[in-house]
C-alpha cells in the first residue's frame, strides 16, 4: 500500500503526552514517522498521497467499548456491516459490541461468527464481549475460556444484571485467568420493576412508572463489595446518578480494581426531554435520563477521573418497534454516530473536558479497559486515526445515518465539531468530504 | 424545579407545536390575574365582561397548559349546554355532519357513554370502538389502528388508553382532533373539567376552596387533571394516602401532602375520594382493604372534620367499604350522581369548542 502524509494538523496523542501541530507520515498499515509541521523528512514515499489536516485534531482512532451490533439474530435492527459502517461515520475505528444477540454470544461459536463476519464485512475493527453466564440467565459461567480464546476481550450478561452476588464472585475471580474485565450493567430489578424513565418529579407529572436512583445505586455497592473482595476486574456500564459516581469514586480511593463509563445522552440531556418531547419513545432507555444534578455530577466525574470511559450503548431499534405508546416501547438509543458531536459540542466547547480528556475517555481508556493494542498515535502502532474538525456545524439527521435505525433523541440538533475522517489500518474508511484527501 | 438541559429537537417539535405550548407552564404558577370575575356566579356577567371566546387548542390532551381563561371558557360554554340536558328535545344540530370515534382501548362505563351522550346531543355520528370488537386483539399496533380509523376521515378521536402519552402519540400521527378521556396514570381533562364544574355549581366558585384529595394517588389520572386545574384555578389543594401510594415529589406539584386522613379533611370544602384498585394490594401497597378502610377510609365521623356545607365527591367506579362508605357515598354532602350529570355538558362544551364553536355562538 502506498503512504499517506496527514499533514499539519494537531496531534492529540495523551499516551506520548503530546499535543502539537505535527506530520504524521503512514506506512503499511502503522504509524511510521511522525514530526513537528514542516520539518518533514526530504521526499515523501513515492506515489503517498496527502491529506491537509490543517485545523483539524488528528486523534488516535475513538474506540466505543460498548455497541450492539443485533447480529446474529436481528439484523433487522443492525447488522455487523451497518454498524461498523456507522462507527466509521462516527469517528470510531474499534468497538466492542455486547453479546445480547439471537443466540447470546456465550460461546465460541457465536463469537467466531462475529469475528468472522467482522472480518468480511466490517469496515472498523469489532471486538465481541461474551456472556459471562450460559444464555445469559445469571446462573452457570459461559465457557469464557473458549471465547477469550476466539477474540472476546470482555464479559458481560449485558442488560442483564449479574443480580446474583455469587455468580458474580465467581466470574472476577475466573476472569482472572485471562485478565479481561467483568462488565456490569447495575440495576435492582425488583426496585426498577415496570418503570420506564427516572422516578422523581417529571415522572409524577407524566404519570409514568419510574425507575428510582437507588435502583441502579443498590447494585453498584454490592458489586464494588464483591470487586473489592475479590480483587477482580469491575467494569461498570453506562453509570447515570450522583450516588452512583460517588460510590464509585470512594472505591477507587479505596484501590478497588474498578473503571466505569457513561453515555453522551445521559452527559447531555435529562427526564425533562420525556416531557419536551411528549413521550417521544427515543427519550426511553435504560438506565433513564436522570435529573440535572445526576448530568451535572456524571460531567465532574469525567473530569475528575472517576469517569474512565465514554460509551455510547449504541441500541438499533427497528422504527415500527420505537412507533408504539412510551410503555410498551424497547428501551435504547443509537449513538455511534452522534457521540463524537455531541462531546465536543456539549462539553468540550464549554470548557468541561479538556481536548486531551476528551481523547482519554474515547480512546486511550477504553482500550486500555479492553487490554486492546490501540489507543495510541506512538510511531510502530496501528495506523487507527480518527480526524476531527473542531469547528465544523451541522445538523444531525438520522435520514443520512450509515446505521440501519434511525432512533435517535438528537434529530434535528445543530452541533459543533465533527470526525471527518476515518483511518483504520492506515485506510481511509470513512471521509465527511471526500475533497479533504488529495 | 427541574431544570432540564433543553435540547433544541425542532423537527420533533414542530409536529405538536401547533397542540401544544411551547412551554409547559410550571404547575404550581400562579393564575393568570387577566382570568375575568372567576368568583362571580351569575353567569351572565361574566361572559360580558370575557376576552376569550373561543378554544385555540387542536387537541385537548390534558389540563396541563391551559390557562384559568381557557379553563373559564369551557366551564362557561358547559353551563350553556347543561340547559339542553333538561328540555324535552335534547338534542341541537351544532356538530350535525360530524363524526367523532370514541376509541376505548380500556374499559370504560361512564366516561363513554358520557362521551356517546354528549356527541349525540350535539348532533354528531359517534363509532364506538373497542378492543374486544377490533383487530387490536390481533395484534394491530395503536399507530396503523388509528390510521385506519382516519381513513374513514372521522373529525374527532376520543381516546381511553392504558398507556400515558398514547394521546400525545396520537396526536404527533392524526389528523383528526384528539380528546383524551384518560391515559395510563397521566390525565383525564375532562373529569377534572366536570369536577370543577360541579364545585362552582356548588359553591359559586374554585379560588381559594380547599380540596383534599384521597386515595391512590399513584396511579389516579384524576388526580393529576384535579391538581393542575384546581392550582391553576387558585384552589388550595391537599392529597392524602398511604406513602406507598403516593408518587415521589407530589409537593412540587404545589400541593400539600398527608398521610393522615384527618389531616387533610380537617376544614375542606370539598372532599375528592379515590378509587382504590383492589390489585394494588397484591403489589404490596397496602396489607388488606381492611387496613386501607380503617386508615383511609371516608367515614361519617371523619367527614365531621370537614366544613359544614363540604362537598363530597368520586369519580367513580366506587369501592363501597373501601375508600367511602356507603353512608357518606349516599348521604346528603355527596354530589357524586351530579358529576355524573354534569359530565355530559362539560364533554358537549369541550367537543363544541375543539370543533371551533365560540361562546355565544351557541346554535339551538
Amino acid at each position: 500500500m502506498a503512504g499517506l502524509l496527514i499533514k499539519g494538523g494537531r496531534v492529540i496523542d495523551p499516551a506520548s503526552k503530546t499535543d502539537a501541530v505535527m506530520d504524521l507520515w503512514i506506512d503499511d498499515g502503522r504509524i511510521a514517522e511522525r514530526r513537528p509541521s514542516g520539518q518533514g523528512r526530504a521526499a515523501s514515499p513515492a506515489g503517498a498521497r496527502v491529506l491537509d489536516a490543517t485545523g483539524l485534531w488528528v486523534c488516535p482512532g475513538l474506540v466505543d467499548m460498548h455497541v450492539h451490533l443485533r447480529e446474529p439474530g436481528q439484523e433487522h435492527k443492525e447488522t455487523i456491516e451497518t454498524g461498523t459502517r456507522a462507527a466509521a461515520a462516527g469517528g470510531f475505528t474499534s468497538i466492542a459490541c455486547m453479546p445480547n444477540t439471537d443466540p447470546w454470544n456465550d460461546g465460541l461459536s457465536v463469537t467466531e461468527y462475529i469475528v468472522s463476519e467482522a472480518r468480511r464485512k466490517g469496515v472498523v475493527n469489532v471486538y465481541p464481549i461474551g456472556c459471562v453466564s450460559k444464555n445469559g440467565k445469571g446462573q452457570e459461567l459461559a465457557e469464557i475460556g473458549d471465547m477469550v480464546r476466539s477474540g472476546a476481550v470482555a464479559v458481560s450478561d449485558d442488560g442483564r444484571p449479574i443480580g446474583n452476588s455469587y455468580l458474580l464472585r465467581m466470574a472476577l475471580e475466573y476472569t482472572k485467568i485471562f485478565g479481561v474485565p467483568v462488565i456490569d450493567h447495575c440495576e435492582d430489578k425488583s426496585l426498577s420493576a415496570a418503570g420506564v424513565m427516572n422516578e422523581g418529579y417529571i415522572s409524577t407529572m407524566l404519570g409514568l412508572k419510574g425507575i428510582p436512583a437507588a435502583s441502579e445505586e443498590v447494585a453498584v455497592a454490592t458489586d464494588l463489595a464483591v470487586a473489592a473482595m475479590t480483587q477482580g476486574r469491575l467494569h461498570l456500564a453506562h453509570l447515570s446518578t450522583r450516588g452512583s459516581l460517588d460510590k464509585v469514586r470512594r472505591a477507587k480511593a479505596d484501590g478497588i480494581r474498578v473503571t466505569c463509563e457513561a453515555t453522551p445522552h445521559h452527559l447531555v440531556l435529562t427526564d425533562q426531554a420525556v416531557a419536551d418531547t411528549d413521550y417521544d419513545p427515543n427519550t426511553k432507555m435504560n438506565p433513564p435520563l436522570r435529573r440535572e444534578q445526576d448530568r451535572q455530577a456524571l460531567v465532574e466525574g469525567l473530569a475528575d477521573g472517576t469517569i474512565d470511559a465514554i460509551a455510547s450503548d449504541h441500541a438499533p431499534h427497528h422504527a415500527d418497534e420505537k412507533l408504539v405508546e412510551f410503555d410498551d416501547a424497547p428501551f435504547g438509543v443509537i449513538g455511534l454516530e452522534t457521540t463524537v458531536p455531541l462531546v465536543l459540542d456539549r462539553l468540550v466547547r464549554g470548557g468541561a473536558l479538556t481536548p486531551t480528556r476528551f481523547v482519554e475517555v474515547l480512546s486511550v481508556n477504553p482500550a486500555a479497559i479492553l487490554g486492546i493494542r490501540k489507543g495510541t498515535l506512538k510511531v510502530g502502532s496501528d495506523a487507527d486515526v480518527t480526524l476531527i474538525d473542531p469547528d465544523l456545524e451541522r445538523r444531525v439527521d438520522v435520514a443520512q445515518f450509515q446505521s440501519k435505525s434511525r432512533n435517535s433523541p438528537f434529530h434535528g440538533l445543530t452541533l459543533r465539531g465533527w470526525p471527518v475522517a476515518t483511518l483504520v489500518g492506515g485506510r481511509v474508511v470513512h471521509e465527511l468530504q471526500p475533497a479533504t484527501i488529495r | 424545579m427541574i431544570e432540564g438541559t433543553r435540547v433544541r429537537m425542532s423537527a420533533r417539535k414542530s409536529a405538536v407545536a401547533s397542540a401544544r405550548p411551547k412551554q409547559r407552564p410550571a404547575p404550581s404558577r400562579k393564575p393568570q390575574e387577566a382570568a375575568p370575575a372567576l368568583v362571580e356566579a351569575a353567569g351572565e356577567a361574566r361572559v360580558e365582561t370575557r376576552t376569550l371566546t373561543a378554544l385555540k387548542h387542536k387537541h385537548l390532551l390534558g389540563m396541563q397548559g391551559l390557562t384559568a381563561e381557557e379553563i373559564d371558557l369551557i366551564l362557561d360554554t358547559a353551563r350553556s349546554f347543561a340547559e339542553i340536558s333538561t328540555r324535552t328535545v335534547k338534542k341541537v344540530p351544532t356538530l350535525r355532519g360530524k363524526t367523532i370515534v370514541n376509541f376505548f382501548m380500556e374499559p370504560s362505563t361512564r366516561t363513554r357513554s358520557s362521551f356517546e351522550i354528549a356527541e349525540k346531543r350535539l348532533s354528531a355520528d359517534t363509532l364506538n370502538f373497542a378492543p374486544s370488537q377490533s383487530s387490536v386483539v390481533k395484534g394491530e399496533s395503536l399507530l396503523d389502528t388509528a390510521r385506519n380509523l382516519e381513513a374513514m376521515a372521522p373529525d374527532m378521536i376520543v381516546i381511553r388508553h392504558k398507556s400515558s402519552g398514547a394521546p400525545h402519540f396520537l396526536a404527533r400521527h392524526c389528523r383528526s382532533n384528539i380528546i383524551n378521556a384518560g391515559d395510563g396514570w397521566h390525565e383525564h381533562p375532562t373529569q377534572a373539567l366536570l369536577d370543577a364544574f360541579t364545585i362552582r355549581a356548588r359553591k359559586g366558585r374554585l379560588k381559594g376552596l380547599r380540596v383534599a384529595i384521597v386515595g391512590d394517588l399513584m396511579h389516579s389520572r384524576v388526580l393529576r387533571s384535579n391538581i393542575f386545574l384546581l392550582k391553576t384555578m387558585g384552589a388550595d389543594v391537599v392529597v392524602c394516602a398511604p406513602p406507598t401510594l403516593t408518587p415521589v415529589e407530589m409537593q412540587s406539584l404545589g400541593v400539600g401532602v398527608t398521610f393522615r386522613i384527618e389531616e387533610a379533611l380537617q376544614g375542606a370544602d370539598v372532599i375528592m375520594m379515590l378509587r382504590i384498585q383492589r390489585e394494588r394490594q397484591q403489589g404490596g401497597a397496602f396489607p388488606s382493604t381492611r387496613e386501607y378502610y380503617n386508615l383511609f377510609g371516608l367515614t361519617v365521623e371523619r367527614a365531621r372534620l370537614a366544613k359544614p356545607d363540604v362537598i363530597i365527591m368520586h369519580p367513580g367506579p366506587m369501592n363501597r367499604g373501601v375508600e367511602i362508605d356507603s353512608a357518606v357515598a349516599d348521604g346528603p354532602y355527596s354530589v357524586i350522581l351530579e358529576q355524573v350529570t354534569n359530565g355530559v355538558a362539560v364533554r358537549m362544551a369541550v367537543l363544541y369548542l375543539l370543533a371551533g364553536g365560540t361562546l355565544g355562538g351557541i346554535a339551538d
